[in-house]
């Protein structure tokens, strides 16, 4: 018994057992705290001091290593803050106000402790800033200043208390571009600025300086900032954290979808945010929509629904070409022998891992002699779809061919025997038993093959050279070719104009997909 | 329909399935192929089947040669043991497709469909999918998928072993009742001898693409024509022991150097004339354990079974297994005297493996 005992008895029970003192608690959390604070600066130190210098040695840039650098040093106190609380939430259902006082602490705790890091370092908050040393507030004229330090930059420039600031050379500012502007500034650059001296108009140049202040004070915000972090730390349903992490990893992705929907309906975008053309929020229009179907974009004029038909028909050939040859040549592969079946596996897998673009200019003089080839030629050779879809189904086969034999492998044989006693044919028994058995692979491989020939880019830009064919993905490029000034927004409306049939075609899939499941041609062992 | 293979064999590249198999089934006959994993009796199986063609040899449906027919025109029947359903349909369906493939009308689809499920007692799940069904339950749409068609040949593939033992046990009930109603012409590959002991009419033993015996199950049991055949029927299995037989006196006896045994006259002629030692095999259920035997040995092991104790006993180098009653509640270490019952002795040639007693 005692030995079952000591054997089973290990694990995190004993917290909620006989919960520890709180001094005990604040001690783990603290040792977690300043743990993941040493493993972050080691990681920023490894970055920066060790990675960084080597890339340099091979004269790389290291950009990368500088970006890593900055993101352990920011994330390092909300690491730190979490690590803490992470502590706390055991205690979140059973005794919330000690679970708070436990996270508060540890959080005020680390807190101090990387802010004292900053100031010694002078980094974060402490960090050296930009600065004309004087003290400046928003009037309804401009920017006045309220007062100036002795022997400072906007002293030496020749600033006076009571001037009030327009603007930095001609660009007219109000205190937050003025702000901007300054923080953007290097140490040393000159800033001209022009104010009104009682009625004067007079410009001066300031030089930049760097301050380093240390004002305490500029922690406040950010302790109040750590301390509902952590209160939301301590609150956050476990469960959520995989979303949390997951929604701002694929933010980047999000924001880039926001902005082609929000670029495709306005006038001009500033970064995410519309704009109508005095800068202003707003200046939603249709018009980007309209000439995509007026097909006539900043001069260049076009028909927008052969372009349609020609991606259409690429890419609904290419699925079924792919699919039915594919299907059948995965099968004889998977279940008959015959000569040369290993060798042919071996190569299709090599070719599958053969780069396409080598091989334009070869299959270029391939098509141009299939074209010479009567009725055949005007089906598949150069400048037509066939050719086209022909020359990616090529592509796409190897990929399919490798996809169907691993589908049919999984299928057992018991099956197809059965099948074949009941009375089907072969032919039969492949078409009624095995094929709805692969659906789900089929179902891939046409998404595959379908989104594969609807994106296709390369292979219609070499193929469809100065003839009426050409798809949307070549039809996007000429328009930012052949337009100047580019724009964007008109591009981006082509762009998910390009996207609907994708949509539309994954609404339908998700259900075949659901349907499949849940209908079951899983089952039988 | 009678089937009758003559000198089959089947060769992948070098490697033999099954080689100079000739078996002559009669009509109605249920024939149970048996022999551990690898001796051919699948691939014979499916050599009957029209899925592997023969690389040698004549397989007769009837008086037709049908060594090139294709599976779907020899009307057979055949249960997996996987079952192998078409998981995309319905029960229905499932049993319904030889009859579709038969172009048979949809009404009589119907009926049909109907009666052999009633038959299988699966008349309620006609329309669920085989992913919905037990393991008992699919068992028995796999037959009914197989009877449906009113085959001339029932082929069954090891079809009970993927099935708990209580529900085995029921469902080989099943099959031999459902087999001698239909008087359907059977041919049923297993490895569990009880199986093919309790469902057969004739037993094909087979190792290693050879046929060992082919016999009727008491036959086999009693008279073994082959060491093999003597090792694999029987459970547990017999006893073997190296002996050499000699006679004094017109009275036969067994010897080692540990044992020496009285043979009766018909048992203990043929072995003592072969010159040289042989083997002697005697079944665990003819050796008892006695006040007074004649072979004094020690418990080595007690395995219950709960009807009966399995008892392996040693004497001197030999091992013998028996079984006792679990009243004796025998231990082991236990000395024990044996008393063997020599009328049911055999007696092999170790040398071609062949039974001295019977030909």
């Amino acid at each position: 018994m005692s030995a079952r005992g000591t054997l089973f008895a290990t694990g995190k029970s004993k917290d909620l057992d006989s919960p520890a003192s709180f001094p005990m608690d604040l001690i783990e959390a603290l040792r977690y705290g300043v743990l993941s604070i040493l493993l972050l600066l080691g990681a920023a130190f490894f970055f920066s001091g060790i990675v960084g210098p080597l890339f340099a040695l091979g004269s790389v840039e290291e950009t990368v290593m500088d970006v890593l650098t900055r993101l352990a040093l920011l994330t390092l106190p909300f690491v730190a803050y979490i690590s803490g609380a992470s502590v706390a939430r055991r205690y979140t259902a059973v005794d919330l106000p000690r679970a708070l006082v436990l996270a508060f602490t540890s959080t005020v705790v680390l807190f101090v402790a990387i802010a004292a890091g900053h100031y010694v370092m002078s980094f974060g908050v402490f960090a050296p800033r930009t600065s004309l040393q004087m003290t400046l507030s928003q009037s309804e004229d401009g920017i006045r200043v309220d007062a100036i330090l002795a022997q400072g930059a906007a002293e030496t420039a020749g600033l006076q208390v009571g001037d009030v600031i327009t603007a930095i050379r001609r660009d007219a500012v109000d205190l937050a571009a003025f702000n901007k502007r300054l923080s953007q500034a290097a140490e040393g650059d000159p800033l001209r600025l022009r104010f009104t001296r009682g009625d004067e108009e007079m410009q001066e140049t300031a030089r930049v300086v760097l301050e380093s202040d240390k004002e305490i004070s500029r922690l406040l915000p950010g302790l109040v900032f750590a301390l509902v972090f952590t209160a939301v730390i301590v609150f956050l349903p476990g469960h959520w954290a995989p979303y949390i992490a997951l929604i701002g990893l694929l933010s980047p992705l999000l924001v880039g979808y926001f902005w082609v929907i929000v670029a495709t309906f306005s006038f001009r975008t500033e970064g995410i945010v519309p704009l109508d053309g005095d800068n202003n929020f707003g200046g939603f229009t249709l018009k980007n929509w309209e000439s995509i179907f007026a097909g006539n974009i900043s001069g260049l004029e076009f028909n927008i629904w052969p372009i349609l038909l020609t991606s259409l028909a690429i890419a609904i050939v290419m699925t079924f070409v792919v699919l039915l040859v594919s299907s059948m040549a995965g099968y004889a592969l998977s279940r008959m022998h015959f000569p040369g079946r290993r060798f042919f596996l071996s190569f299709t897998l090599i070719l599958h891992g053969f780069p396409a673009i080598t091989l334009l200019i070869p299959i270029f003089f391939v098509l141009l002699r299939l074209g010479d080839i009567p009725v055949f030629g005007d089906l598949v050779g150069f400048n037509t779809v066939g050719g086209i879809a022909l020359v990616m189904v090529a592509f796409q086969l190897p990929l399919g061919v490798w996809l169907m034999k691993g589908f049919f492998d999984n299928i057992p044989w018991d099956m197809e025997r059965s099948a074949l006693i009941d009375g089907a044919s072969r032919w039969r028994a492949y078409w009624e038993i095995l094929l709805p058995q692969i659906r789900p692979g089929l179902l891939a491989l046409g998404i595959f093959a379908f989104i594969g020939g609807w994106n296709a880019y390369i292979i219609p830009a070499t193929y469809s050279i100065g003839s009426g064919v050409s798809n949307l993905p070549v039809f996007l490029n000429e328009l930012i070719d052949e337009t100047a000034p580019v724009d964007w927004n008109q591009v981006a409306a082509v762009g998910l104009f390009q996207l609907i049939p994708i949509f539309i075609f994954f609404i339908f899939a998700q259900e075949y997909l659901l349907n499949i499941y849940a209908g079951g041609t899983k089952g039988s062992s | 329909m009678k089937v009758t293979i003559d000198n089959l064999s089947k060769k992948f590249g070098d490697v033999v399935g099954v080689e100079n198999l000739t078996l002559h089934i009669e009509d109605g006959e249920f024939v149970a192929f048996l022999g551990p994993s690898g001796c051919g009796k699948t691939t014979t199986l499916l050599t009957l089947a029209g899925i592997y063609k023969p690389t040698d040899g004549l397989i007769r449906f009837g008086e037709r040669i049908v060594n090139q027919v294709q599976p779907k025109d020899r009307n057979i029947g055949m249960v997996f043991q996987s079952y192998a359903l078409y998981p995309h349909m319905t029960v229905f369906q499932n049993i319904a497709y030889p009859l579709k493939l038969k172009k048979v009308s949809k009404s009589d689809q119907h009926d049909r469909v109907r009666q052999v499920a009633n038959v299988m007692g699966i008349g309620e799940l006609l329309d669920r999918r085989p992913g919905q069904l037990s393991g008992g339950q699919q068992q028995r749409v796999a037959l009914g998928r197989a009877l449906v068609k009113e085959p001339d040949v029932l082929l069954f593939d090891e079809p009970l072993s993927n099935l708990d033992a209580r529900l085995r046990l029921t469902m080989r009930g099943e099959i031999k009742h459902l087999q001698k109603d239909l008087r359907i012409t059977s041919i049923y590959v297993t490895h569990d001898q009880v199986e093919a002991m309790t469902m057969a009419d004739r037993i094909a033993v087979m190792s290693e693409g050879h046929l060992q015996a082919f016999d009727s199950p008491d036959e086999l049991y009693d008279r073994p024509k082959t060491l093999f055949v003597a090792g694999f029927v029987g459970n547990p299995p017999m006893n073997f022991v190296d002996v050499s037989v000699a006679a004094s006196n017109g009275r036969f006896f067994a010897e080692t150097e540990s044992l020496r045994l009285e043979v009766v006259k018909e048992r203990g002629e043929p072995p003592a004339s072969h010159a040289g030692p042989v083997v002697m095999g005697i079944r665990p259920e003819d050796i008892q354990i006695t006040n007074n035997g004649a072979v004094s040995g020690e418990i080595f092991v007690v395995e219950p079974l709960g009807r009966e104790d399995l008892i392996d006993v040693r004497v001197g180098r030999h091992s013998f297994l028996l079984l006792a009653d679990t009243e004796d509640r025998r231990q082991a270490g236990e000395r024990v005297s044996l008393a063997f019952d020599m009328e049911q002795a055999q007696f092999f040639d170790p040398a071609t493996e062949k039974s001295l007693l019977w030909q």
